[in-house]
C-alpha cells in the first residue's frame, strides 16, 4: 500500500504563488479558501533581516490531530488512499473543533465573511446544495472525500489532489510532472511548480525520489514538537517559521 | 409552604412577556441572518473559528453544572442548610443547559445531521462525542433528580442514587466539557491538565451568581418573604461560601495570569501582554467583576445585604461571562501560520448575529426560569426543614 509524500524544496522556491493559484483552479476554492497556500515571514533585522517564505499544503500527518478530535469521523485518514486526510462533507456538522484542533491551520469553513467583494457565492448562488456553483468547475466530484464545491457549513481541506494521484497507474512511485505517462496524475501544485520545487510519491517505496531527497538532502517536518508527524517534508533554508511577534513590536533580539 | 413567590402573580406574567418578547426578537434577527447569509453573518473566520457563541455555551454549560454541584451539596454530600435552594438548583442547571444547547445548535454548520453522525459513527477518541453523551446523561438525570423532588422524594432510595448520578454526570460533563480546550496541546493558553479543576470552581461560581439572583427575584427581591430556612441560608451558610469561590476562581485566574506573563512563548505570554491586559474591557470584568464584588462579599456586614449580594450576582455573571470569552478567543488570537504579511493577533469582535444568539440564550435561560417559577414550586424542602425553620449550620 503506498503512502502518499511531499517533499518541497525550499531553496527552489520562488514563492511565486502558482501552486496555490493551480490549487484554487483545479479545486474550484473561494478566494481565501487556500488549500495551499505561500505564507511570508520576515525574520530578524538589518542587516540580518531575512525573507521567508514556505508553501504550505495540508500536511496529511501520521497522526492527525483534526482526526482524532471529530466527533463524527468525518474526517478521516484513508490508509488504503496512501495515508490522506478527508472530510466526508456528508457527515460534517461543522463544529470546527478539527480546526483548533489542526497545528497548520490548513482548514477551510468557507462560511465566513468574503475575503474579496464581490462575494464569489453571491455571484454565482449555489445549485444543488453546493456553497457556490461557478459555470466551470471541475468534473470529479466525491463528497465522501471533500472533493468538489462544499455543501455550506462543513469544513474543507486539500486532499493532495486525490482525484488526480487515485487515477495514476497501480505501482506509481514518483510523479514527475516530466515524464509523460503520469504527469496527468500529479496533484496540481506540484504540476505547476515552474521551478520544480515540489516532488510527490510513495514514501512506503524506499528508494523512491521523495524518499532520496529526504534522506539527502535533510528533510525537516514544520511543528515537529506537536509529534503530528506529516507526511509533507521541506528541504533548503528557510522551514524554520519563526515565533510569532506582534509586528508593532519589532524583533527585539 | 409559604409562597410569596412574586413570579407566580402579575410580575412573573409581565416578566414572561418580556423575556418572551427578547427571546423571539432576538431569535429572528439571528434566524434571519442566518437564513440569509448563513454564518458568513459571524465574525468568525477559518482563522479565528471559535467566538462568541462558543463562548456562550460554554458558560451556560459551566453555569449548569455548577448548579448541579451545589445541589449536590445537600443531595448528595447532606449539607442541610441548602436544602432551601436543591430544588431550584436542579430546576435552574436544567434550563441554563437548555438555553447553552439551543445557542451551541445555531452555531453549528449542520445540527440536524449531529443526532445520527455523532452516536452512529462512534468516535470515541475524540472528547466532542463524549461532551455529546455526558451532557445527554447529564440532562436526563437533571430532568430525573428534579423529578424525584418535585414529587416530593428528597430521601428515599432511588432519589438518593439519581443524585449521585446525577453528581458523577455533571463532573464528567464539565472536566470533560474543559479537557476540549485544556488537550490541546497546539493550542497553549489552553493546554492545561487541570483545566477541569478550573471550569468546576469557576462554574460553581457562576451558577451561585446564577441561584443568588434568581432566588431573590422569585422573592421580590425582599427576604422577608423567604422561608425562614431559606432567610437563614442566605445570610449565613451561602454568602460565606459565594466569597470563598469568587476568591478562589481570582486565584485560578491569577496563576495562569502569573504563569502566562512568565513564559517566553508567545502563544501564550502575547495573549496575556497584547490581548487579555490590553483590553479594557477585560480589565473591567476582572476588577469590577471579580476582584470588587470578592472585596464587598469579605466584608461580614456588607456580605449579607440584600441589595450587595444582588449586586454582586450581577457583576460576577458579567464578570464570568468576559472571563469565558476572552478565554475561548484567547486560545486563537495569535495566528497558527496565517497572517503574516503583517503579523498580528487576529482581531475578532462579535457580529450583530453573535450578539443576537447571545441574548437569545440568556431570554431563553430567563423566560424558562420564570416559567418554572410559576408554574412549579422550586422553594421546596423536605418538611423536616421545612418544619423545624431555622437549619441550625452546626447540624450540617
Ligand atoms: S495538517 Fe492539519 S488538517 Fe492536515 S492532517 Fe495534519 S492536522 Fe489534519
Ligand atoms: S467541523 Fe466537521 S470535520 Fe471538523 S471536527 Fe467538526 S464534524 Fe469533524
Amino acid at each position: 500500500m503506498a503512502k502518499w509524500g511531499m517533499v518541497i524544496d525550499l531553496d527552489k522556491c520562488t514563492g511565486c504563488q502558482a501552486c496555490t493559484t493551480a490549487c484554487a483552479m483545479e479545486n474550484n476554492t473561494l478566494p481565501g479558501e487556500s488549500w495551499q497556500d505561500v505564507l511570508f515571514y520576515h525574520e530578524g533585522e538589518y542587516p540580518s533581516g531575512q525573507m521567508k517564505w514556505l508553501p504550505r499544503p495540508c500536511m496529511q500527518c501520521e497522526k492527525p490531530s483534526c482526526v482524532y478530535v471529530c466527533p463524527t469521523r468525518a474526517t478521516y485518514k484513508d490508509e488504503s488512499a496512501g495515508g490522506i486526510v478527508f472530510v466526508d462533507w456528508n457527515k460534517c456538522i461543522g463544529c470546527k473543533y478539527c480546526m483548533i484542533a489542526c497545528p497548520y491551520g490548513v482548514r477551510f469553513y468557507s462560511d465566513e465573511k468574503p475575503l474579496i467583494e464581490p462575494d464569489m457565492r453571491d455571484i454565482y448562488p449555489g445549485q444543488n446544495k453546493q456553497l457556490w456553483s461557478p459555470p466551470y468547475q471541475n468534473p470529479k466530484e466525491d463528497w465522501s472525500r471533500g472533493i468538489g464545491i462544499q455543501p455550506p457549513g462543513v469544513v474543507s481541506k486539500c486532499t493532495f489532489c486525490y482525484h488526480k494521484v487515485s487515477q495514476a497507474p497501480e505501482g506509481t512511485v514518483d510523479f514527475d510532472e516530466d515524464n509523460p505517462a503520469v504527469k496527468e496524475y500529479v496533484p496540481a501544485c506540484v504540476r505547476t511548480c515552474a521551478p520544480k520545487a515540489r516532488y510527490f510519491g510513495d514514501l512506503d517505496v524506499p528508494e523512491s525520489q521523495v524518499n532520496q531527497l529526504i534522506g539527502d538532502k535533510h528533510g525537516v517536518r514544520l511543528k515537529d514538537h506537536t509529534g503530528n508527524k506529516p507526511q509533507v517534508y521541506y528541504l533548503g533554508a528557510g522551514a524554520a517559521v519563526p515565533a510569532f511577534t506582534p509586528a508593532d513590536k519589532g524583533d527585539k533580539s | 409552604m409559604n409562597d410569596n413567590n412574586i413570579l407566580k402573580g402579575g410580575a412573573g406574567t409581565a416578566l414572561l412577556i418580556l423575556s418572551a418578547l427578547i427571546f423571539l426578537g432576538s431569535l429572528v434577527v439571528a434566524l434571519g441572518n442566518l437564513g440569509s447569509q448563513g454564518h458568513a453573518s459571524f465574525n468568525t473566520s477559518s482563522a479565528l473559528p471559535w467566538g462568541q457563541p462558543i463562548a456562550t455555551y460554554l458558560y451556560f454549560a459551566l453555569a449548569s453544572s455548577g448548579l448541579g454541584l451545589l445541589a449536590s451539596l445537600p443531595l448528595v454530600f447532606g449539607f442541610k442548610q441548602y436544602y432551601p435552594v436543591a430544588k431550584r438548583c436542579v430546576f435552574l442547571a436544567f434550563i441554563i443547559l437548555i438555553s447553552g444547547m439551543t445557542v451551541l445548535a445555531l452555531e453549528l454548520g449542520n445540527v440536524f445531521r449531529m443526532l445520527w453522525a455523532i452516536p452512529l459513527n462512534l468516535q470515541i477518541q475524540s472528547a466532542m462525542f463524549w461532551m455529546g453523551v455526558f451532557y445527554a446523561l447529564d440532562l436526563l438525570f437533571l430532568l430525573w433528580k428534579f423529578g424525584k423532588l418535585d414529587a416530593g422524594e428528597w430521601d428515599s432510595k432511588t432519589s438518593k442514587q439519581v443524585g449521585i448520578a446525577s453528581f458523577i454526570g455533571v463532573l464528567l460533563a464539565s472536566g470533560n466539557l474543559a479537557l476540549i480546550f485544556g488537550m490541546m496541546s497546539m493550542r497553549p493558553f489552553w493546554f492545561d491538565g487541570l483545566l477541569p479543576i478550573y471550569f468546576y470552581f469557576t462554574g460553581v461560581t457562576s451558577g451561585m451568581a446564577a441561584l443568588v439572583f434568581f432566588v431573590y427575584l422569585a422573592h421580590g427581591f425582599n427576604r422577608d418573604k423567604m422561608h425562614p430556612a431559606m432567610q437563614s441560608l442566605m445570610t449565613g451558610a451561602l454568602p460565606k461560601m459565594f466569597a470563598a469561590l469568587i476568591g478562589g476562581t481570582l486565584l485560578f485566574i491569577a496563576a495562569r495570569a502569573i504563569t502566562g506573563l512568565y513564559s517566553n512563548n508567545p502563544e501564550i505570554n502575547i495573549v496575556w501582554t497584547d490581548y487579555l491586559f490590553a483590553s479594557g474591557l477585560y480589565h473591567l470584568s476582572l476588577w469590577v467583576g471579580l476582584l470588587l464584588p470578592f472585596v464587598l462579599m469579605l466584608n461580614g456586614k456588607l456580605r449579607n445585604q440584600v441589595n450587595v449580594q444582588l449586586l454582586v450576582s450581577v457583576l460576577v455573571f458579567l464578570g464570568l461571562f468576559a472571563e469565558r470569552f476572552y478565554f475561548v478567543v484567547g486560545g486563537q488570537v495569535v495566528p497558527l501560520f496565517k497572517g503574516t504579511w503583517y503579523p498580528d493577533l487576529i482581531a475578532y469582535t462579535p457580529s450583530v448575529t453573535e450578539w443576537a444568539l447571545t441574548i437569545m440564550g440568556w431570554s431563553l435561560a430567563f423566560l424558562l426560569c420564570v416559567l418554572g417559577e410559576k408554574f412549579l414550586n422550586l422553594s421546596a424542602m423536605p418538611d423536616a426543614i421545612a418544619k423545624q425553620g431555622k437549619v441550625h449550620p452546626a447540624i450540617a
